[in-house]
């Protein structure tokens, strides 16, 4: 054979190798990173997430899931996505602070009255939050949810004065939590959340905030008596990947990860507040009492503290000013649409 | 005749003083046979004997409390019992019978507690009236305690999806510290194994705490001169494996599969359980690494 017959065959070879049908034979391993332990509604939500993408990809995209926070908290998770150990995970508010720092106007505190007007605003902010993740780096497959954030005490609460005069914990370096407390005059305790159910015991502090679900899990219930039936906000979350990975996925898999990974979000809300729900049940058997009913709101005072936590975000850059009337409008728009469904004291039944 | 028949009088008399049926004198009887059964299961180094002859044991002791239901050794040996079938045979292929065989070791060993004065029933107590109930308990109500508090956590363990169940979580840690300030050699240590994985299951976020995992994993392998390989197979399925720690996660479970068959003749069945269990998860190594 010649040189030439050679490098010909040696070409064609080449070719062949870079065309469609051995693409399609090419793998890709989607390492995933959740605080979920395993066993977990969430975590078996991810898991079926991860074998629908196996099948339906025709095994071309595998997921290698970390749950129970093996790959460390949310900082650590984005630390390695940013060095490409990791390719993407399941976060919370401190994560999707870091995508996209406006997405957090979901969390300001006392600022929805139900879950309908959360979905509401949701669905029409998403658009932004998923251009805002995409801008920073980081692509956004799906919404989902911590829960209704409420107060756990040792005491109990009836109003916002009354929280004035406890010990209340503060994630430490979370703006939004700063936020709140500023606006309500608050004097927090700042400890990282390793430390709380210690600090509940040993009377550091005598007040947290969670979600039901959360205060099971983490046991904070056990050290306190009182829990808040009106929430304080609502914790948000979603399931990201690195645009880096994202990219260089052949499109039917991108439209693949980005169609389950939605419907995956839908099934984690669902999860989440069913759970919560079956929460207070748990915490009503357990002997918590439950304080601060509707009518004990000062509604008046709730709203100022909602807008002053918004200002001083919107001055710090966290949340810019756009996001926030829009938002404010979207509400707005909700409310008035369904106070015209509300049937008036004259209307005939 | 007459001498028969004083003889059955007086059998008659002590029965009924004694408050006892036929079925509980005969249990009662055989109790030593069942000390020796026990015995010899716990020696046991075949495996596949153990797991066929299990459930036969486990229903003569069901039958044996139906006519003595009061006896306390025979409610723990029955705990034990499904604790040890649930976990060394079944947990791994089908969890949910597992579940539902923890569930009925932990009535077994609720009872037991009970017979020693300490009525418990954490699903139905709010946390405080728990805590003081559990604090009134003394050094013979240990076994019950560890028993109740074992087979509920592994009842949670396969159950984590319900929030009901994660609640209890905390009821078992209750439990089984006061085990701990009670006799920390109870069954082999047992206290220091369960907070072992408590703390090292977890993320320190969720209440982990990797050093305090590794004092008890390291007390309880001192307690048992470092020979029951249960301590090596859960510090690797648990600490190692939320510590994304390769190294020690694989040359713990290898020491286990390696270990001498008479290492701990005395506990040699749990050695074998731990040996095949370990066998299983170094095929999700890389899975899981």
């Amino acid at each position: 054979m010649s040189l030439r017959r050679l490098f010909v065959l040696f070409m064609c070879a080449a070719l062949l190798s870079a065309s469609p049908a051995s693409w399609a034979k090419r793998t890709w391993q989607l390492k995933f990173a959740t605080l979920a332990p395993a066993g977990t509604a969430w975590m078996d939500l991810l898991e079926a997430w991860a074998e629908e993408v196996r099948v339906k990809s025709d095994g071309r995209l595998k997921f290698k899931i970390y749950a129970g926070g093996v790959q460390g908290d949310e900082p650590d998770v984005l630390r390695k996505i940013r060095f490409g150990q990791l390719h993407g995970g399941a976060f919370t508010g401190y994560g999707i602070g870091h995508f996209y720092s406006p997405a957090r106007a979901l969390e300001l505190p006392f600022l929805f009255n139900s879950l309908d007007e959360i979905d509401y605003v949701r669905e029409r902010f998403m658009p932004d939050v998923e251009q805002g993740y995409r801008d920073n780096g980081y692509e956004l497959l799906g919404w989902m949810e911590v829960g209704l954030v409420r107060f756990f005490s040792k005491n109990p609460l009836y109003s916002v004065d009354d929280l004035r005069r406890q010990r209340i914990w503060q994630w430490q370096g979370d703006p939004m939590g700063q936020a709140f407390f500023d606006a309500s005059g608050i004097r927090p305790v700042p400890l990282s959340i390793i430390d709380v159910y210690t600090s509940l015991s040993t009377g550091l502090i005598d007040t947290v905030y969670g979600p039901p679900l959360g205060a099971l899990a983490l046991q904070w219930f056990s050290k306190t008596n009182y829990v808040t039936n009106v929430p304080m906000a609502n914790g948000i979350g979603s399931l990201i990947v690195s645009r880096r990975f994202f990219q260089n996925l052949p499109q039917d898999l991108q439209k693949l990860l980005k169609s389950t990974g939605k419907s995956t979000g839908e099934k984690l809300i669902t999860a989440t507040r069913r759970d919560n729900e079956a929460s207070l049940e748990v915490l009503k058997a357990k002997g918590l009492k439950f304080t601060l009913n509707e009518e004990d709101l000062d509604v008046a005072e709730l709203d100022r503290i909602s807008a002053r936590a918004g200002e001083s975000l919107m001055r710090s850059g966290y949340i810019p000013e756009p996001t926030l009337s829009a938002i404010n409008q979207w509400l707005a728009e909700y409310r008035a649409n369904n106070k015209i469904k509300e049937p008036s004291a004259g209307d005939s039944p | 005749m007459t001498l028969l028949r004083h003889y059955l009088y007086g059998l008659l008399i002590l029965l009924l003083l004694a408050g006892c049926s036929t079925g509980k004198m005969v249990v009662r009887g055989s109790q030593s046979i069942m000390d020796s059964s026990l015995e010899t299961m716990n020696r046991e180094t075949d495996l596949e004997l153990a797991r066929q002859a299990m459930p036969a044991n486990l229903k003569l002791l069901e039958g044996m409390l139906i006519e003595d239901p009061g006896n306390t050794e025979l409610r723990l040996y029955a705990a034990q019992g499904f604790y040890g079938y649930a976990f060394g045979f079944i947990e791994l292929e089908d969890p949910l019978r597992a579940a539902q065989l923890y569930r009925r070791c932990y009535d077994h060993a609720r009872i037991a507690l009970a017979r020693t004065g300490v009525k418990l029933d954490p699903e139905h107590s709010t946390t405080a009236d728990f805590e003081a109930a559990v604090s009134q308990a003394g050094k013979r109500a240990v076994p019950g305690l560890f028993w109740t508090a074992s087979c509920l956590s592994n009842w949670i363990n396969l159950n984590r999806d319900s929030p009901a169940s994660i609640a209890e979580l905390s009821s078992a840690a209750v439990m089984m510290q006061r085990v701990l300030d009670l006799d920390e050699t109870f069954y082999h240590g047992g206290a220091h194994m369960f907070f072992g994985v408590y703390y090292g299951g977890r993320s320190p976020l969720f209440g982990g705490n990797f050093e305090r995992a590794g004092y008890h994993f390291r007390r309880a392998a001192e307690i048992n001169n470092d020979r029951l390989l249960l301590v090596d197979l859960l510090y690797a399925e648990y600490l190692a494996r939320q510590q994304l720690d390769q190294p020690a996660f694989h040359s713990r479970l290898t020491r286990v599969i390696e270990a001498p068959v008479d290492l701990y003749p005395e506990m040699a069945l749990v050695n074998e359980i731990a040996r095949e269990r370990a066998a299983r998860l170094l095929e999700h190594e890389n899975d899981w690494f």
